[in-house]
């Protein structure tokens, strides 16, 4: 906290005070009236007098300042600032929030649950606060937002009437966006500034001016303003927001939420405005917005309507004179601000009250009410003729000085029009009628007829704020000088400093031309209301010309376009729930995104030649290829084939391997190869069959085309895919880590196989841990088979094999059971020849591993090959009745023994797995490699050996499960023994 | 005699003890039986708190495990307290839903705690091998939770679907890993910095590496256009699995994210800047545009967090470190609204029966008014209104994209959230002003009630004391940029 004075601390009380309050406020009971409002009263006028106070330390010019860390990594501090503009502003803000409260007291029903209403008006009324005592711009934008929640709640505040929902969301859709666009161009202004303080801003003038980004943020600040101070055209949502409570309208509407906007631009004034850019859009907005709402406010017959749109037009009027450039109409904005207030709020409580006592607001059912409140209708008469503008009160003052800057203002408009005076003249001609419509149509004529209640005067606490601001207006427009000047002097110099200019606040000038102006507006006005009467009477809704012309209706229209037709077709494009377009989508943007980067960047040649091609190896790439491409096609339609093509693939690659010299790397490439084919096919039986044939029928022509595109695409994806990797192989890459093992394969590790070496030694934790997951692998496959069943459409014998048995048994004299039995009958003798000759070479693959190819891995996966086999030719029966591998033993013997290898070198004083290399001698063999690289090798062997056969057994027992399931098909099938010692298929 | 002595292990010190956890929970699981759910979850949710314990007290200065594949920074430590706190989160919400949907099993927080350790494994990857690890991990376990309700239809579809469309992704990711590794020969980030680094703009081969890189990573955070997965899996797994996703997940992913694209890769940012830009712009467009038509609550969330996504990568586009800052910031605001918006989905059971409809939230303020209240405060924190935590989330990326010039994307963030704000309002006013349907099931357990207490204070009261999130943001964004 940086230079707290007592004034600083005061005006952060002024601030905090009513967001305190409104939490106590919100914390009363629902039917406590009179408690919440001594409260909220009592919080209204401690605020305005702390802001009083703070008020004597600025009448100097002076700032007061109050700092606070707050986000310190932006370099954004909590910043109040109070100068002139905003300590007149704070105490418009808290006087007219306690008279409001006083007000509001009386209005609301006895079933309103009161203490809420006030908790939301004092939140409110700490938001408007901190709008206007912010030191920085994201704070001024945060509290804007409060802002626009609270008058959404305070709106809202009725929520049972439909009316009330429609148009507190429609205000809050438009002021909170406008919020938004205000942030952002805030965040824009602040880049420019070099800061967010508001003295950094304000300094900042002609950096501001000079950035080429100060149209964007104009544009985005105006956004945020126009919607907040209702400006063509964004006017729309203000007349839907009378829908609220009349207190509401009174405070929000008169003085202080719709203020908000002028504020702001009034406070980036200085730095802003002075181009042809914010003339423009500010001017023309203003110009537009103070017509269009004054015509449009004569023809509204709902008293609150009327008020709105001439509330709209008293904008307009301000932002057209901030729109102006110059320092007089800055003076004329800030008076007009204050004047406007006054009468409006007076106006507001009066129709408040009309309609407390009467029931209606609508003027066509209102008259004569004169009889039956003078005394309201004398408060609401000079209220009204303070608007229309008439001599000895506050709004002829700003009038005058409206003329006075429309008649003097440079317009840079071509053939030298003069369209501003035109134009004031005009609209305060509109405001006189629409005054004397809300005067001479509720309070004279003949009595009411048609009203629901008979009226009467209101409490004398209700007329009581209403007496004090008519006496406001009254004293202002008599007693200029004495009253208002110098707020008006203190406000005017915070924002213009030097450059204020004279102005003279008196009431008479003497014969000038503004008030001719006046004068002629008057009669226009009168004229224009006794032109109009036959018009009115007749009560159409409908306003004149601009009927078609509805904000509103565009707005509601946006809206549906918005939230419901392009949401619905954004969600019928990218919404879909099917997995294939899913898929198609990753592919191809995947695949655009990597063109692209390609195309962009350009892949030049590699720094590698390519060698040249050999015919032979091109033809078994081709071979190759059309395997690879023929899976592809027929994965959908025959699974079997496919897999098949898959494995005429996988050789291909293993030949690639053999034929760059690298026989280790295809070994264990076909080995994998092998037993990953076994294994799918095995798989395969649980896949439920399909149910149409292949190419049966021609399909329909959109499925065909379906098929050519995503053949396109796949075909595409695979090109671009090999393109890739050929681009990767004609480049040397700057250091290769390969070049490190190969360099280090036989001088550390003792070995000439550099894959088994990497395996067994640089690497032999991590194969540890590898062949561990294997064996978590095969428990897995082993624990989720246990339980499971073939389905049953798959339990049937095949098509073949069921024709030959219906063959066999039509003979003379049926062979029973002799099918099976002599199914592959060469290839199973084979077969069982084969078994130890595999198992030898599994052994000799092992032995050699470390130096030439081969290794455990690959001995483990051969010896299962010799076990797979077996298992494929003779049948699972067959095999379990006479071989029999315990491989729970195998893995967990394995796992111990690599284990084991490495731990052993810690009894040798060396590091886990350390490995010791050397040659044994043994009779018959020669020398053979004996790392003790080998014996960790022998574990990995008896792991991969267990595992593997452990899943082969697992997915064979399905087949005698599956036969079981259905005894019928085969009763005759012996109970096979059980390999491993679990329990199986007893589900 | 060369000594090899063990690695050291101490940065790793969480992750492995929540691997052992896990491990020991899964035995405790099995002894005890079915019963055990209870017991684990709470175990599982203790396990995760000694985890936050072992993370802040192994902070400091930034430190290399495991052979330069495991790295621990400011900016790890960071990213795992929050996916640690989803986790937690996300365990303490799944107890009393699991039950009463009958698959309470203690394989759940196990799941949990083995796709957390994933989680932080991604966090503190330094090499495109211990990446890609710790993501298999984490996408292994979620795929399993997806589908952990296993006899309904849309939740073994929710688990198929992201493990079919997450296999392909995973391929993309490692194929461009191997790229990368093809033309710099090397896979550990510091060496791929430095061999990198020299050139004016990225060879073409590491380049297209990138791309795919990116394409992975940008599936993990479900960015449009790989974030078809979403809507799907968020309503079709389990409600406290969806809350785990919504959380965790994306802040690991995230996390993996900046660490990749700024350490190994960040000389280039003008170079992957664009492909970053359109993923951010399609997914607050699609996220904001396309929840408006939902009417199931989930998939509405589903959008909605492929929005936020897309606002944190705006950060990512910015590329500096303030850029990084404002994603650490806004990821942490967004675990606080996003859990508390899925205790209040958990708690939308009427008769026994789950409810998703948003319309089943009409008149929520007149049959349960704390419940609303709170909702409304996460609602209008997404939609980014002050004083609300979601606010500031949105100032900070925003600054941040305005800061490195990149305004197009700003004004583009600013539009979407305006009309993603509809949304997020229209449910406050179904709550609020809508005509009351009958009230939820009671009651809803005193851990529900903390997590709604405890989420909803954070979100509103972020603003008093903003500085605890962002310094910690600002070192942590600071330590992934050295010098």
């Amino acid at each position: 906290m940086s230079g707290a004075t007592i004034d600083s601390l005061l005006l952060l009380g002024a601030v905090v005070l009513p967001f305190i309050g409104a939490l106590a406020a919100g914390l009363l009971p629902t039917h406590a009236r009179n408690a919440a409002a001594w409260l909220a009263g009592a919080v209204s006028l401690g605020a305005f007098l702390l802001l009083c106070t703070v008020y004597q330390a600025v009448t100097a010019g002076g700032v007061v300042r109050l700092e606070l860390e707050w986000m310190p990594s932006l370099g954004l501090a909590f910043v109040l600032r109070a100068d002139g503009l905003a300590t007149v502003f704070g105490g418009l803000v808290t006087g007219m929030g306690a008279l409001v409260v006083l007000y509001a007291r009386y209005y609301m029903a006895a079933e309103d649950p009161v203490p809420r209403f006030f908790a939301f008006l004092l939140a409110f009324m700490g938001s408007m606060l901190g709008i206007v005592v912010s030191g920085n711009l994201v704070q001024i934008a945060f509290f804007w937002e409060l802002t626009s929640l609270f008058s959404f709640l305070l709106i809202a505040y009725r929520h049972h009437i439909a009316a009330a929902r429609d148009g507190a969301r429609m205000a809050l859709t438009v002021t909170a966006a406008g919020g938004l666009a205000l942030f952002s161009g805030f965040l824009v202004l602040g880049h420019i500034a070099g800061g967010f303080d508001l003295d950094v801003v304000l300094g900042a003038g002609s950096q501001i001016h000079a950035h080429p980004l100060y149209p964007v943020a104009l544009i985005l600040i105006l956004l945020g303003a126009f919607t907040k101070s209702a400006q063509f055209p964004f006017h729309f949502w203000l007349p839907q927001a009378m829908t609220a409570p009349t207190p509401v309208s009174a405070y929000l509407h008169s003085a202080t939420l719709v203020k908000a906007g002028v504020f702001l631009m009034a406070r980036l004034w200085p730095v802003l405005s002075g181009t042809d850019a914010w003339f423009w859009t500010v001017g023309t907005a203003g110009a537009i917005t103070l017509l269009v709402g004054a015509y449009i406010a004569i023809f509204q017959h709902d008293l609150k309507g009327l008020l709105a749109y001439s509330t709209i037009s008293h904008l307009g009027l301000i932002t057209l004179l901030l729109g102006l450039d110059s320092e007089l109409a800055m003076v004329a904005a800030i008076f007009h601000t204050l004047n406007h207030a006054t009468f409006k709020a007076s106006l507001f409580m009066a129709a408040g009250i009309i309609e407390h006592e009467t029931g209606t607001r609508d003027i066509r059912r209102l008259s004569g009410l004169n009889r039956f409140m003078p005394f309201t209708a004398r408060l609401a008469l000079v209220a009204a003729a303070a608007m229309a503008g008439v001599p000895l009160l506050n709004g002829f003052l700003s009038k005058e000085m409206f003329f006075a800057t429309a008649l003097t203002a440079d317009e840079p408009l071509p053939l030298g029009l003069k369209l501003l005076p035109v134009t004031a003249v005009v609209a305060s001609a509109f405001s006189v009628t629409y005054s004397l419509r809300f005067i001479h149509g509720t309070f004279f004529g003949p009595d009411p007829t048609d009203v629901p209640s008979m009226p009467h005067e209101p409490p004398a606490w209700m007329r009581l704020p209403v007496e004090l601001l008519v006496l406001a207006c009254i004293m202002v427009g008599v007693l200029p000088a004495a009253t208002i000047g110098p707020l008006l002097d203190v406000a005017a110099r915070s924002v213009l400093g030097e450059t204020t200019p004279e102005y003279s606040l008196v009431v008479w000038h003497g014969l000038t031309r503004p008030l001719v102006m006046s004068t002629i507006a008057l009669a226009l006005g009168v004229t224009l209301y006794l032109a109009l009467q036959r018009h009115l009477r007749r009560g159409v809704e409908i306003v004149p010309f601009l009927g078609a012309l509805s904000a509103r209706r565009l707005f509601d229209r946006a809206m549906v376009f918005l939230s419901w037709r392009l949401a619905r077709s954004i969600d019928r494009v990218f919404g879909t729930r099917r997995l294939q377009p899913q898929l198609r989508l990753v592919v191809c943007v995947a695949l655009v995104l990597a063109a692209a980067a390609a195309f962009v960047r350009g892949v030049g040649p590699g720094n590698i030649a390519p060698s040249e091609v050999d015919p032979v190896l091109a033809i078994v790439w081709a071979i190759g290829a059309s395997c690879a491409l023929g899976a592809a096609v027929t994965a959908k339609l025959h699974r079997f084939a496919a897999l098949v093509m898959l494995g005429g693939a996988g050789i291909v690659t293993c030949i690639t391997f053999v034929w760059f010299s690298a026989p280790d790397l295809a070994l264990t490439q076909l080995l994998v190869e092998i037993v990953t084919t076994v294994l799918l096919l095995l798989g395969l039986r649980w896949l439920p069959q399909r149910k149409d044939g292949a190419g049966a029928q021609r399909r329909p022509l959109i499925e065909r085309v379906g098929r050519l595109r995503d053949f396109g695409i796949a075909a595409t994806a695979g090109v671009g895919m090999a393109a890739l990797a050929y681009a990767v192989m004609v480049r040397m890459p700057p250091e290769l880590l390969a070049q490190h093992y190969l360099a280090r394969a036989y001088t550390e590790g003792g070995g000439t196989n550099v894959v088994n070496v990497i395996l067994v030694d640089f690497r032999g934790f991590d194969t540890l841990g590898e062949i561990t997951v294997l064996c978590a692998v095969a428990l897995t496959t082993y624990a989720l088979l246990r339980r499971f069943r073939p389905a049953p459409e798959s339990v049937q014998l095949p098509a073949q094999q069921l024709d030959q048995i219906a063959l066999d048994a039509a003979r003379p004299e049926p062979r029973r059971g002799r099918l099976v039995a002599d199914w592959l009958l060469v290839p199973s003798l084979i077969g069982r020849l084969l078994f130890p000759a595999i198992g030898i070479f599994a052994v000799f693959l092992l032995l050699r591993g470390h130096d030439e190819p081969g290794g455990g891995f690959v001995a483990g996966l051969t010896a299962s090959v010799a076990i797979i086999i077996q298992y494929m030719l003779m049948g699972t029966e067959w095999v379990e009745a006479r071989v029999r591998v315990l491989p729970l033993r195998w893995m967990g013997g394995g796992l111990l023994f690599a284990a084991g290898t490495g731990i052993g070198a810690w009894f040798f004083g060396y590091p886990f797995l350390t490995s010791y290399f050397g040659y044994v001698r043994l009779p018959l063999v020669g020398e053979v490699p004996a790392a003790s690289a080998l014996l960790f090798d022998i574990g990995v062997f008896a792991l991969v050996f267990g595992a593997t056969v452990l899943m082969l057994i697992a997915l064979a027992h399905q087949s005698v499960r599956g036969r079981r399931a259905t005894p019928a098909l085969d009763a005759t099938a012996p109970s096979p023994r059980v390999a491993v010692g679990a329990a199986t298929g007893d589900d | 005699m060369p000594s090899f002595p063990l690695p050291p292990l101490s940065p790793a010190l969480p992750e492995i003890f929540l691997a052992a956890a896990s491990m020991a929970l899964l035995l405790f699981g099995v002894f005890r039986g079915e019963r055990a759910a209870r017991e684990a979850s709470w175990l599982a949710a203790l396990a995760l708190v000694v985890a936050v314990v072992l993370v802040l007290g192994g902070g400091g200065p930034r430190q290399l495990a495991l052979y330069g594949m495991f790295v621990t920074d400011a900016f790890a430590v960071f990213m795992k307290v929050l996916v640690l706190l989803g986790g937690i989160f996300a365990i303490v919400m799944s107890i009393r839903w699991n039950e009463q949907a009958r698959i309470a099993r203690f394989e759940f927080p196990v799941l949990v705690l083995l796709a957390t350790t994933g989680m932080m494994m991604m966090v503190s990857a330094a090499d495109l091998i211990s990446l890609y690890i710790g993501l298999e991990l984490q996408s292994l376990s979620l795929y399993v939770l997806a589908g952990f309700k296993r006899d309904t239809v849309r939740s073994a579809e929710a688990g198929l679907k992201y493990f079919v469309l997450g296999a392909l992704a995973s391929g993309m990711m490692l194929y461009g890993c191997s790229m990368v590794y093809g033309f710099a020969g090397a896979t550990d980030f510091a060496t791929l910095a430095a061999t990198l680094s020299g050139g004016e703009t990225l060879a073409i081969g590491p380049l297209v590496g990138i791309v795919f890189v990116v394409v992975g990573l940008a599936f993990k955070v479900s960015a449009v256009p790989f974030h078809m997965w979403t809507p799907d899996v968020y309503e079709g797994a389990p409600t406290p699995v969806t809350a785990f996703f919504s959380v965790a997940p994306k802040v690991a992913a995230i996390a993996l994210f900046l660490r990749v694209m700024i350490e190994p890769f960040g000389g280039y940012v003008a170079d992957w800047r664009q492909v970053i830009w359109l993923i951010s712009v399609a997914s607050m467009v699609l996220g904001s545009v396309a929840a408006i038509n939902q009417s199931n609550f989930k998939r509405l969330m589903a959008y909605s967090s492929i929005g936020h996504i897309g606002y944190a990568l705006i950060g990512l586009a910015a590329g500096s470190k303030e850029g990084v800052e404002s994603v650490l910031i806004y990821m942490a605001i967004y675990v606080f609204m996003n859990v508390g918006t899925f205790a209040v989905i958990l708690l939308m059971r009427r008769n026994g029966e789950d409810v998703e409809a948003i319309d089943d939230l009409q008149g929520l303020a007149q049959t349960h008014p704390a419940l609303a209240l709170s909702l409304a405060i996460f609602m209008f924190a997404m939609a980014g209104i002050p004083p609300l935590s979601g606010f500031f989330g949105k100032l900070y990326v925003f600054m941040a994209a305005i800061n490195a010039e990149l305004y197009v994307l700003a004004v583009i963030g600013v539009v979407t959230s305006v009309v993603g704000a509809y949304y997020y309002i229209r449910i406050v006013k179904l709550m609020y002003f809508d005509a009351p349907k009958p009230a939820f099931d009671r009651p809803f357990g005193a851990e529900m009630s903390a997590v709604l207490a405890v989420t909803a204070v954070v979100t509103l009261f972020f603003f008093i004391a903003p500085s605890v999130v962002v310094d910690s943001a600002a070192a942590a964004a600071a330590s992934l940029f050295p010098g």
